[in-house]
């Protein structure tokens, strides 16, 4: 009871928080829509609006340069009715924020970060409670900024906590469904599906108590995952009349970039100044590049697989085409979750320095750019890659964390002691 | 029987003989205020169907003839604009604006195609023959900046319902061109006397693209008779210039303008501030007083053509000031007034030069300049180079009657708009009215493929201004994609207004100016550096991630150090094994 009553604190003053901000300041939801730090060309809140705008008024949004969402998200708006439409929508955006956060508690009490099938580490014992794995969530600026500027990437990562905490209490298929509406609205989720197999495997595993059959598990996973992609594209195909145009327009638009808004992320200013000839083999390399990772990762850390989810999403906020400060927020809300390795940590300081340098400049940079004048696009791209670097910096150095938190149960007298690789 | 064919081809050719002159030039002068005049120069021929198609050309021109018949373009549009029309000040618009473009080059035509498609390949093939023709860039109206308007434009020919069907309409903006005199070069080429007589041997590039607001039009359109048995095609030339008097009368040789001497100063006496030692100068009571050679820098060189068969004339010049005002040609031109009883035109006789006077004696009075009906002002709210706004302000000054109208407009690609955002509202109230929009025709843009085009039914009631407002974002484009000098801004062409007609009243045409839109740009120095930064960055990241999770862990103490002495032991030892091997390689290569 001493638990819900913490977890009913938190939820209410966080929200509380975020109905603050929403309702006494009436003019940051729009100034925060218009940042693109926050807002991405496939994410924006006012390009959605002027979605739902065309959509109500029977003009196909997806025969136009504006909107490149997921065409399911279009019904979902409308029927939010238009007097109320803003007071209505932070409200949704607020539910989402706490459907995250409670998700990420109910992964946080499987213990699965701390001791996995195959793992378990000797500083499980370090790690946070449940409670204060959602308040670093719900209280993280990125977050709050995230959910006042309302992107629909929200929604993807309300998917993708979702997918997690139901892989890691044993429910494989909904956590496929799960996925599957994650990589339908944002299709990078799908370079998930093989850390979140094997962490379904072992979700399974150990809610059963008995090995499940291998091939039989992931053919099932598998299949139940397509389906649920095809289920959701079939829906789509409905709803915009029978025409697949809004493929090109929502994933056509993550491969090949044809906006190039300036964001966080490295692709816009690289295929900006990138010559004609090279721009296809380039974009093939930058996806290549984005999924490179996932195969090591999943080999090397086979004993971990949410730590591969937890590297992934990272390695995704850096480098995937229209990256955000959402996804960052997801990244650190997963993060917490290893809070008993950080003291193996080596470049703390270091890393939360360029970040917190890279989130003050950022802004500056991009004002003298774009408004003031006095600088050039060469500012805020400069400010991009210091905040690549420090995110970059993290994810290795919380992945060296677990190498060595995981090395150290073989060798138990190397605790404390300076290593080396070779 | 033969006979009866000769006497019905001697009856025939009388006919055509007798028909409607093929061919006339008319120009217009009309004193605006004292300051300024307009001159109108029309030019009109026709040619029946019949011979057009056989290619039987005689006023028409045969190059832009031939052009016409290979793009099976049925009706013709073209116009090159600069500068802007002052309502404020000069009233109505010539022609009611029919023969007007937006700044820069505007062209539509209606094209005869099985498919849009088809239509949009003839379209591109008018568009290359025109841009060599009229040496402009017509060749860049791409997919980007055609539209096909939906209420704005209604064909001018009187075409048999049949075939409309498959007459496609296509509208292309260039509103960057520049127009200047290798346009109008080849515009007088198209005139039979190729403006060596008649009233076009008054245009000249000097005079012309000096002008305040000038404009240049080519329409060719096909007419029918009413029960459809006698078509004809015709083609009108049209060229509106407003002229600086003051400026047009300074001497070419000595054209530097000198302060006037404080005694020949007018002063304006109603300022508030005029005083003996204040002059605000004045230009009201100077009146406007001109000899044609004077403003054009040469009288007109005769007639272009002799009179037709049926003795009309087909030059004329024609003055628009109230009759007690003097107006004196030279030599013997044959006057006729005019019904209105407000304009005096001249009929040129044939080889000798004309030339007439505007004189100061008397009365210097004007005719009243004619209210438009709409004023238009379009203008870009906002600052910055991420996102902004369009403003127009559409004010009806009728104190009775409110105007419907269609507001078309269409915008590049990188321009864009939020349609959810459009507003219309009263100047006096700050809420929106949702009853100014009627109807509302909307294609989105496609990035790099097609612009947008929005066409508004709007109504705006008596004695009131309507504020039309909308966001956009501008897009960031790829560096190839910015024009020589990027920090200029892009030309976003002028928005066309088109007032539906009333009963009894000619439909008016009025264009706003056009807008410079700044685009953030990036810094087009450094492709390489962008490349080579970006990518160690993510070498970094591959690299830490990667060496992280393909080595070992070993403890610290049990490899070697990286200690100087160490380092110095083994490069030595490396070195000397190389040289033993060398030096053996050596020895062995001598016993062989």
């Amino acid at each position: 009871m001493v638990i819900d009553r913490r977890k009913a604190i938190l939820f209410t003053s966080a929200a509380a928080l975020r109905l603050v901000l929403f309702f006494t300041f009436p003019s940051l939801p729009v100034l925060l829509t218009g940042r693109v730090e926050i807002s991405t060309p496939v994410t924006s809140f006012k390009r959605l609006q002027e979605g739902l705008f065309l959509y109500t008024h029977n003009v196909s949004p997806y025969d136009g340069g504006v909107f490149h969402q997921a065409p399911l998200l279009l019904p979902l708006f409308a029927l939010i009715p238009p007097s109320l439409f803003s007071p209505l929508t932070a409200i949704l955006y607020i539910g989402l924020d706490l459907l995250c956060a409670n998700a990420l508690m109910h992964i946080t009490e499987s213990g699965e970060s701390g001791s996995s099938r195959l793992f378990t580490s000797p500083r499980k014992d370090m790690k946070w409670d449940s409670i204060a794995v959602a308040s670093a969530y719900l209280f993280n600026p990125f977050t709050i900024a995230t959910c006042i500027g309302r992107p629909t990437s929200v929604f993807t990562n309300c998917a993708i906590l979702y997918a997690i905490a139901q892989a890691v209490s044993g429910k494989p298929i909904t956590s496929m469904l799960a996925l599957g509406l994650a990589s339908y609205l944002s299709l990078y989720p799908a370079l998930l599906l093989p850390p979140m197999i094997l962490l379904c495997y072992d979700g399974k595993a150990r809610e059963t108590k008995a090995l499940p059959n291998a091939t039989f598990s992931t053919a099932t996973y598998l299949s139940v995952f397509s389906a649920s992609i095809a289920w959701f594209l079939h829906l789509s195909k409905i709803l915009t009349g029978g025409s697949t145009a809004y493929l090109a327009s929502t994933y056509g638009v993550h491969l090949l970039l044809p906006d190039l808004t300036p964001n966080v992320g490295l692709w816009w200013y690289f295929f900006i100044e990138m010559f004609d000839s090279f721009r296809e083999f380039f974009l093939g390399v930058f996806w290549l590049h984005l999924g490179a990772y996932v195969g090591a990762l999943c080999i090397r850390l086979r004993t971990q697989p949410l730590f591969v989810i937890t590297t992934l999403l990272g390695i995704f906020a850096i480098f995937k085409p229209y990256p955000s400060i959402s996804d960052t927020s997801l990244y650190l809300a997963m993060l917490p979750l290893y809070r008993h390795v950080f003291p193996l940590m080596r470049y703390t300081f270091f890393a939360m320095a360029t970040i917190l340098y890279a989130t003050l400049l950022g802004p500056a940079f991009y004002y003298l750019w774009i408004y003031a004048g006095s600088g050039n696009a060469n500012f805020f791209y400069a400010i991009t890659l210091v905040w690549s670097l420090g995110l970059s910096e993290i994810v290795a150095d919380s992945l060296f964390a677990v190498l060595r938190d995981e090395w150290e149960v073989e060798r138990p007298e190397m605790k404390g002691k300076d290593v080396r690789q070779i | 029987m033969k006979r009866f064919f000769c006497l019905l081809l001697s009856l025939l050719l009388g006919l055509l003989v007798s028909a409607d002159p093929d061919y006339k030039e008319l120009l217009n002068l009309q004193p605006l205020n004292p300051a300024s005049l307009l001159a109108s120069f029309n030019f009109w021929s026709k040619a029946s169907l019949q011979s057009y198609e056989q290619q039987h050309f005689k006023y028409i021109p045969r190059s832009l003839g031939q052009i016409l018949q290979h793009a099976k373009t049925r009706e013709l549009h073209l116009r090159f604009s600069t500068g802007r029309w002052d309502d404020e000040s000069w009233g109505a618009r010539p022609w009611g604006g029919t023969k007007e473009g937006g700044t820069g080059v505007e062209l539509w035509a209606w094209v005869e195609a099985d498919s849009d498609s088809g239509s949009f390949a003839r379209w591109v093939t008018l568009n290359n023959a025109l841009s060599g023709l009229f040496c402009a860039s017509l060749n860049f109206i791409d997919s980007t900046r055609t539209t096909r308007p939906r209420m704005t434009f209604e064909p001018t020919s009187s075409v048999s319902n049949t075939s409309s069907e498959n007459m496609y309409l296509l509208h292309g903006t260039l509103p960057r061109e520049v127009v200047c005199t290798e346009n109008l070069t080849p515009f007088l080429k198209l005139l039979p006397c190729k403006g060596k007589a008649g009233i076009a041997s008054l245009l000249d590039g000097h005079k012309l693209f000096d002008a305040s607001w000038q404009s240049m039009a080519i329409d060719v359109r096909s007419v029918c008779s009413e029960d459809g048995s006698e078509c004809s095609i015709e083609m009108e030339q049209t060229v509106d210039m407003v002229l600086d008097v003051d400026r047009s009368k300074r001497p070419r040789d000595n054209p530097i303008p000198r302060p006037i001497p404080s005694e020949h100063l007018h002063c304006d006496i109603s300022k508030p501030y005029a005083s003996n030692e204040a002059c605000f100068p004045s230009d009201a009571d100077l009146g406007q007083s001109w000899t044609i050679a004077e403003i054009f820098g040469r009288p007109i060189q005769g007639s272009c053509l002799s009179e037709d068969s049926q003795g009309q004339l087909r030059d004329s010049v024609c003055i628009n000031v109230p009759l007690d005002r003097e107006v004196n040609p030279y030599g013997d031109a044959v006057e006729t007034k005019n019904e209105a009883g407000s304009g005096r035109c001249f009929a040129i006789p044939a080889s000798k030069p004309f030339e007439m006077v505007l004189s100061h004696i008397g009365p210097q009075t004007f005719n009243d300049i004619s209210q438009p009906p709409l004023y238009a002002s379009r203008s870009f709210t906002g600052h910055g180079q991420e996102r902004g706004g369009v403003q127009t302000l559409l004010t009806n000054p009728s104190r009775t009657s409110s105007i419907e109208f269609v507001y078309f407009e269409t915008l590049p690609w990188f321009m864009k708009p939020y349609l959810h955002t459009l507003d219309a509202r009263l100047s006096t109230s700050s809420t929106s009215s949702p009853e100014i929009i009627k109807e509302t025709f909307y294609r989105p843009a496609l990035d790099r493929r097609r612009g947008t085009q929005l066409e508004l039914l709007v109504s705006v009631p008596a004695a009131s201004t309507v504020v039309l407002t909308y966001d956009f974002d501008k897009a960031i484009l790829r560096y190839t994609e910015y024009p020589p000098d990027a920090n200029r801004g892009f030309d976003v062409a002028p928005a066309v207004i088109r007032l539906l007609p009333v009963e009894g009243q000619a439909e008016v045409y009025i264009r706003t100016s056009s807008l410079l839109l700044p685009l953030p740009t990036p810094d087009f120095s450094m492709p390489y550096n962008v490349i080579i930064l970006t990518s160690t960055v993510m070498a970094l990241a591959f690299g830490m991630i990667f060496n992280l999770l393909v080595r070992r862990f070993v403890g610290a103490d049990e490899v070697e150090g990286w200690n100087l002495a160490a380092l110095k032991a083994k490069a030595r030892g490396r070195a000397m094994a190389l040289l033993d091997r060398v030096l053996r390689k050596g020895k062995e290569k001598k016993v062989q």
